[in-house]
C-alpha cells in the first residue's frame, strides 16, 4: 500500500516539478515562432529523460550508489574532475537563471523590478534547504507545482486540432528560419534533459532507501511521471502557438510569455502564469543547489543527505550554502533572465557527453547493477543521446551566435 | 593480505572507520618500491592528496588552503596498510575517525552550521 502511495506521489510531483524556467522559455518561444512544429523535440527529449531517470534510479536502488559516487569509484578523480567541475559551473548558472525566473514571477505580481527580489528569493531557497528534509522538498514543492496544470487546461480549452498535434510529433523542416529552428530544438533538449536531474534522482533514490525489490516503483514513477510532465511542457508550446503565434508576438521576455494565458483565464492569467513560473523556478532552484551539494559531497566521500540534521553533514550544508550565494551573485549581475536561461541551456548540451558517457558505462557494469544492466533499447537511447550531445555541442555555439 | 588491484580495489573507494563512520575516500595510494617490486604501504585521505592526482598545482593550492586555515597538521591522513581491515564495496579501517584529522574540516564547519536556523 505504501509503495502504491509512493508511486502516486512520485508521479504527481514529477508532473508538478517538470516545469521550470528552461521548459517555459523554450516551449513558449518555440510555439510563438513555429506553431506546433517543435512538439516532436519535446516528445523526444521527454522520452530520453524518462529512460535516463529510470536508469539512474535503477543504478541507485541496486548498487546503493548515486551516479557521482559511482563515477568517482569507477573512473577515478583524474577523470571525474572534468564532469564535476562542469556540473558545478552549470548548476550555478542554471540556479542564477531559475532565481531570475522566480524574481520575474514576483515582478509580474507586484510590478517591482525583478532585481529587488533576487536576494529575498535566494534567502528563501536557502531557508528551505536548511529547514526541510528530502521528502518535504521533493513532494511539497512538486505538489505546489501542480499550478502549472493551468497550461494544460488552457491548451485543452483552446481546442487545437488533434490531427495537427499528432502530425507535429514527426520532425519536419520549417519553411523559414532553419537556424533558429535548430537552435530551439537544441535548447528544448538542454531544458528537458538537464544533467543535474540524473544525479538528483539517484540521490533521492538512496535517500528514500528504495531497494532492488522496489524497482517497479522506480520505473513506474520515472516513466509515467516524466511522460505526464512532458505533456505540461507540450501544453505551454500549444498554448503559445495558438495565442501568441497568430498575433505575431515573439517571446523576447517573460512578460510577453505571460500573455499566452489571457484568452482562457482573462484577469487571472498573469497571476496564474506568475505562480506557475515562480513555483517552478523556486522548486528548481532548491533542487539545483541541493544537487550541487550532493555531487560534491558524494564525489569526495563526505557525509551527505537532505534528511540528516544539518550539523551532522556540515560540509554538505556548507556547499549548498555557498552555491546558493554564488547563484544569487550571478543573478544580481543583472543579466536578462531569458538570455541567461538560453545560454545555460546551450552549455548544458555542451557538457552532456561527459555526463552521459560514464553513465552509459556504469549501466552496463554488472558490479553496479547486477543482472539489471541496460537492455539494447536503453543503450541505444543513451548512445544516441551522447552522440547527439557531442554533435550539438559543436553546432550549438555558432547556432547561438547566428540564431539566438 | 591478498593481491590488490590498485585502481579497482583501493583508489577512490569510500573509507569507513571502525564504527562505520565515513572518513572520505582513498585519495592517494602510497607505494614503496623495492628490489622485489612495488608494495602498497598506506592510503591517504585529504584534499591535498586528491588535488595532486588532478594536477600538482591543484594539490599545492589545496595544501596552501589547509595551511591558511591552520588545518595542515596530520593531513593528509595516512592510514598504514596494516590498519586496513576489509576491502570490499568500501574500505574499513581499524581506526576511529577521531584518532585522525580526517574530519577536521567537518568539525570546523559544524560550529558555523550550528548557527543555521533550526539546526
Amino acid at each position: 500500500m505504501s509503495a502504491i502511495v509512493d508511486v502516486i506521489l512520485g508521479i504527481v510531483t514529477s508532473i508538478g516539478g517538470f516545469i521550470e524556467v528552461g521548459s517555459i522559455s523554450t516551449s513558449a518561444q518555440a510555439g510563438a515562432e513555429f506553431g506546433f512544429q517543435l512538439l516532436w523535440a519535446i516528445g523526444v527529449a521527454t522520452v530520453m529523460l524518462a529512460v535516463m531517470i529510470e536508469m539512474s534510479g535503477r543504478l541507485a536502488a541496486v548498487s546503493r550508489h548515486t551516479i557521482d559516487a559511482a563515477v568517482r569509484e569507477r573512473f577515478g578523480i583524474s577523470f571525474q574532475w572534468v564532469p564535476l567541475a562542469a556540473e558545478l559551473a552549470i548548476d550555478t548558472l542554471l540556479l542564477a537563471a531559475e532565481l531570475g525566473g522566480a524574481a520575474i514571477a514576483v515582478k509580474l505580481l507586484t510590478g517591482i523590478g525583478f532585481l529587488w527580489w533576487i536576494l529575498p528569493i535566494g534567502f528563501l531557497v536557502w531557508l528551505v534547504l536548511v529547514l526541510c528534509g528530502f521528502s518535504v522538498i521533493e513532494y511539497g514543492l512538486g505538489l505546489l507545482g501542480l499550478v502549472t496544470l493551468s497550461f494544460v487546461y488552457a491548451a485543452y480549452r483552446l481546442q487545437p486540432s488533434t490531427h495537427d498535434l499528432v502530425r507535429s510529433l514527426v520532425p519536419t523542416m520549417p519553411h523559414h528560419d532553419i537556424v533558429r529552428y535548430m537552435f530551439l530544438s537544441v535548447s528544448i533538449l538542454g531544458a528537458t534533459v538537464s544533467p543535474y536531474l540524473l544525479n538528483f534522482y539517484s540521490s533521492g533514490t538512496v535517500e528514500e532507501k528504495l531497494t532492488e525489490k522496489e524497482l517497479w516503483v522506480n520505473s513506474t514513477t520515472a516513466y509515467l511521471g516524466i511522460c505526464f510532465g512532458g505533456t505540461v511542457s507540450m501544453a505551454v508550446l500549444v498554448t503559445s502557438a495558438m495565442v501568441l503565434g497568430p498575433q505575431h508576438i515573439t517571446v523576447d521576455s517573460y512578460d510577453q510569455a505571460a500573455l499566452m494565458l489571457v484568452p482562457v483565464f482573462h484577469r487571472w492569467a498573469i497571476a496564474l502564469f506568475a505562480c506557475s513560473l515562480g513555483i517552478g523556478c523556486f522548486g528548481a532552484s532548491v533542487e539545483i543547489a541541493l544537487n550541487a551539494a550532493y555531487a560534491f559531497s558524494q564525489a569526495l566521500g563526505w557525509t551527505w543527505g537532505a534528511s540528516k540534521p544539518r550539523p551532522d553533514a556540515a560540509r554538505f550544508s556548507s556547499v549548498f550554502t555557498l552555491v546558493t550565494i554564488a547563484g544569487v551573485c550571478v543573478a544580481l549581475i543583472g543579466f536578462d533572465p531569458l538570455r541567461l536561461t538560453m545560454i545555460s541551456l546551450a552549455l548544458t548540451v555542451v557538457i552532456m557527453p561527459v555526463v552521459v558517457l560514464p553513465f552509459l558505462a556504469l549501466m552496463n557494469d554488472s558490479r553496479y547493477v547486477n543482472k539489471h544492466t541496460s537492455g539494447p533499447i536503453g543503450n541505444t537511447f543513451l548512445a544516441a543521446l551522447t552522440v547527439l550531445g557531442a554533435v550539438l555541442a559543436i553546432v550549438v555555439v555558432p547556432l547561438e551566435v547566428f540564431g539566438g | 593480505m591478498a593481491e590488490l588491484h590498485l585502481a579497482r580495489d583501493l583508489e577512490d573507494k569510500r573509507v569507513l572507520d571502525r564504527n562505520g563512520r565515513e572518513m572520505g575516500r582513498v585519495d592517494r595510494v602510497v607505494l614503496e618500491v623495492t628490489q622485489n617490486g612495488a608494495h602498497v604501504t598506506a592510503i591517504e585521505i585529504g584534499p591535498s592528496a586528491l588535488g595532486s592526482r588532478v594536477h600538482p598545482v591543484v594539490g599545492r593550492v589545496a595544501r596552501g588552503l589547509e595551511i591558511l586555515f591552520r588545518l595542515e597538521e596530520g593531513r593528509p591522513v595516512r592510514v598504514p596498510v596494516e590498519r586496513i581491515e576489509r576491502v570490499a564495496d568500501s574500505i574499513k579501517i581499524d581506526l576511529t575517525a577521531g584518532e585522525t584529522e580526517a574530519l577536521a574540516v567537518e568539525q570546523r564547519l559544524r560550529g558555523f552550521v550550528r548557527r543555521f536556523p533550526g539546526a
